[in-house]
C-alpha cells in the first residue's frame, strides 16, 4: 500500500514525497526514482566529471553521511543505500573522479604558471595573489570527497541540467552565471560551504516551472540544514564575520538578493 | 607465508578453497569464500579479530588478477545482512554478536579505499559501538571489553570520519561511568581508561599505561 502511494506521488509529483530522501533520488535520465528502484546507473569511467549528460547520479544517493544529516534526533541513520558492496564501489568511483580532476587541474596550473612567467618577464606585471598559481592546492582526500559530494548534489538536479542546456559552458559569462566552486583551491570550511550555498541558490534560477517542481526545494533545504549543523550553526558563525561573507558574495559575482527574492524559500529569505 | 592465516580450523575442503582464493581468487566461488569467512568469524573470536588481513589479501589478489571486486562486494553484503539482523543475533548469542562487532571493525580497519576508511561502514560501525555502550550492554563484561578493544583500534579513524558521533558516544560513556548504578568495577575501569585514552589524543600516556597496566604485568 505504502509502495503504491509512493509511486503515484512519483508520477504526478503533486505532493512531496513521504521521506525527503526519496525526492532527491533521480535516475540518470533525470526522472525521480521510484521507491525500491534498483536501477544501477552505468558509470562511464571515461566521462570527465564536468560532463553532465551521463553524470553518475548514484554518487549522490549514498547513505554514508554524517548522522546529523539523516537523523538529527537520534544516532541511528536511515539506511538509504542499496548495499554496502556497491556503496563502496561508488566510493572508489568518487576517488577516481577526484584523482582524475586533480591531475588535469595540476596540468592547468602548470600551463598557467608557464604563461604568467612569460608575461611577467616581458611586461614586468605584478605578482598574482592567487595562491593556486603557486601550486597550493587542496590535497586532503577527506575534504575533497566532501566537496565533490556537495558538487554532485548540485549537479544532480533538474535545475542544473536545465542551466547547462540554456547556457552551455563556453557561453557562460563571468559574474552573470553561476560557476561551480573550485574544489582544489584552499578555502576554509566556512568559505567553501558558503560558495556552495550561493552556487546552489543561483542554480534555482533554472528551476523547472513551479507546478512541476513541487518537491524540488525540499532536498535543498535538508542539505543546507545539515551543513549548518555540521559547521556548528553556520548562520551564527557567518553573522559574526560579515566582511568575509560579503567578500565571498562579491567573488560569486551575481546578485544574491535577486536570487533570494526569486526563491520563495523561507530558510534563506 | 599463507599459513599465518589461521585456516587450520577449517575442514580440508574449505582449507583448499581458502588457499586457492588467496592465490587465484577468480578460479573459485568468491561469494562462497566470503560466506565461509563471515560464518567462521561469528563462531570464533580469535578468527574474527584477524580475518581482515586475509580478506585484504584476497581483495588485492582479485584486483590484480581480474580488476574486479566480487569478493569485497560479497563480503560487505553478507556483513550487511548480519548487520540488519544484529538485534536478533545479540538476543540469540552475545558471543556471536561480540564476534560480529570485532569482525566488522577489523574489516573497517583493514580494507581501505585510496588509504581512506570505507565511508559506507562508518555509520554501521558506530551503530554497533552505540549498541555496546547501552547501559544493558555495559553490564556484560564481554560487551564492555569488546567496545573498549574496538575503540582502541578504530576510534581515531572513526572520529576523523564523523567527529560528532564520537562526541555523542563519549557523552554516553561518561554518563555511564558517572551515573550508571550497578556497573561492575572492571567495566568502570575500562570506561575510565577509554575516556582518558581519547582525551590524550587516542594515545596512552605513560602515566596512564602505568596506572592501568602495571598490576597486570606483575
Amino acid at each position: 500500500m505504502y509502495r503504491q502511494r509512493e509511486s503515484r506521488t512519483d508520477k504526478h509529483r503533486s505532493a512531496p514525497p513521504t521521506r525527503w530522501s526519496q525526492g532527491r533520488k533521480r535516475r540518470s535520465d533525470g526522472h525521480f526514482r521510484r521507491l525500491n528502484d534498483e536501477e544501477e546507473t552505468v558509470f562511464d569511467k571515461e566521462m570527465p566529471s564536468e560532463n553532465c549528460v551521463q553524470r553518475p547520479d548514484r554518487l549522490t544517493s549514498r547513505h554514508s553521511f554524517p548522522t546529523s544529516f539523516t537523523t538529527p534526533e537520534g544516532h541511528k541513520p536511515v539506511s538509504r543505500c542499496k548495499d554496502w558492496g556497491s556503496a563502496v564501489e561508488e566510493e572508489e568511483v568518487l576517488m577516481e573522479t577526484i584523482e582524475r580532476d586533480m591531475a588535469s587541474y595540476r596540468r592547468k596550473l602548470h600551463l598557467n604558471e608557464c604563461v604568467s612567467r612569460e608575461r611577467r618577464s616581458s611586461s614586468g606585471s605584478s605578482d598574482s595573489k592567487d595562491s593556486s598559481i603557486h601550486g597550493e592546492i587542496e590535497t586532503d582526500m577527506e575534504t575533497l570527497t566532501r566537496r565533490q559530494k556537495q558538487i554532485n548534489y548540485g549537479k544532480n538536479t533538474i535545475s542544473y541540467d536545465r542551466y547547462l542546456q540554456a547556457v552551455p559552458r563556453h557561453k557562460r559569462q563571468q559574474g552573470a552565471h553561476p560557476r561551480t566552486p573550485n574544489k582544489f583551491k584552499k578555502y576554509s570550511r566556512r568559505s567553501w560551504d558558503q560558495q556552495i550555498r550561493i552556487w546552489r541558490i543561483a542554480l534555482h534560477e533554472w528551476d523547472p516551472p513551479k507546478d512541476e517542481a513541487g518537491d524540488d526545494l525540499q532536498p535543498f533545504c535538508e542539505e543546507m540544514s545539515c551543513s549548518a549543523s555540521e559547521t556548528a550553526s553556520a548562520d551564527t558563525l557567518l553573522a559574526g564575520t560579515p566582511t568575509k561573507v560579503r567578500k565571498v558574495e562579491s567573488e560569486g559575482g551575481f546578485d544574491l538578493n535577486a536570487c533570494l527574492n526569486n526563491d520563495a524559500d523561507p530558510e534563506f529569505a | 607465508m599463507g599459513e599465518e592465516y589461521k585456516i587450520q580450523v577449517f575442514d580440508a575442503e574449505t582449507q583448499n578453497l581458502l588457499k586457492t582464493a588467496l592465490k587465484e581468487p577468480s578460479s573459485v566461488d568468491l561469494e562462497k569464500v566470503a560466506n565461509v569467512i563471515v560464518e567462521q568469524s561469528l563462531r570464533d573470536a580469535t578468527f574474527s579479530r584477524e580475518a581482515g588481513k586475509m580478506c585484504y589479501t584476497i581483495i588485492q589478489a582479485e584486483g590484480k588478477e581480474s580488476g574486479r571486486s566480487v569478493f569485497r562486494s560479497a563480503l560487505l553484503n553478507r556483513l550487511q545482512v548480519e548487520y540488519r539482523n544484529r538485534e536478533e543475533m545479540r538476543a540469540r548469542s552475545v558471543q556471536e554478536w561480540v564476534c560480529y562487532v570485532s569482525f566488522i571493525c577489523n574489516i573497517f580497519d583493514y580494507l581501505r579505499i585510496n588509504n581512506m576508511p570505507m565511508l559506507a561502514l562508518v555509520n554501521p560501525v558506530y551503530d554497533c559501538l552505540f549498541q555496546l555502550a547501552q547501559p544493558e550492554s555495559l553490564q556484560r563484561e564481554e560487551e564492555v571489553d569488546c567496545l573498549v578493544l574496538q575503540l582502541h583500534k578504530v576510534g581515531e579513524q572513526l572520529e576523523k570520519m564523523n567527529a560528532q558521533r564520537m562526541d555523542e558516544l563519549f557523552s554516553l560513556l561518561r554518563d555511564s561511568f558517572l551515573l550508571q548504578g550497578g556497573l561492575g568495577s572492571l567495566a568502570q575501569l575500562l570506561l575510565l581508561e577509554m575516556i582518558e585514552y581519547r582525551a590524550a589524543g587516542w594515545k596512552m600516556t605513560d602515566a596512564a599505561q602505568k596506572y592501568y597496566y602495571s598490576e597486570v604485568s606483575d
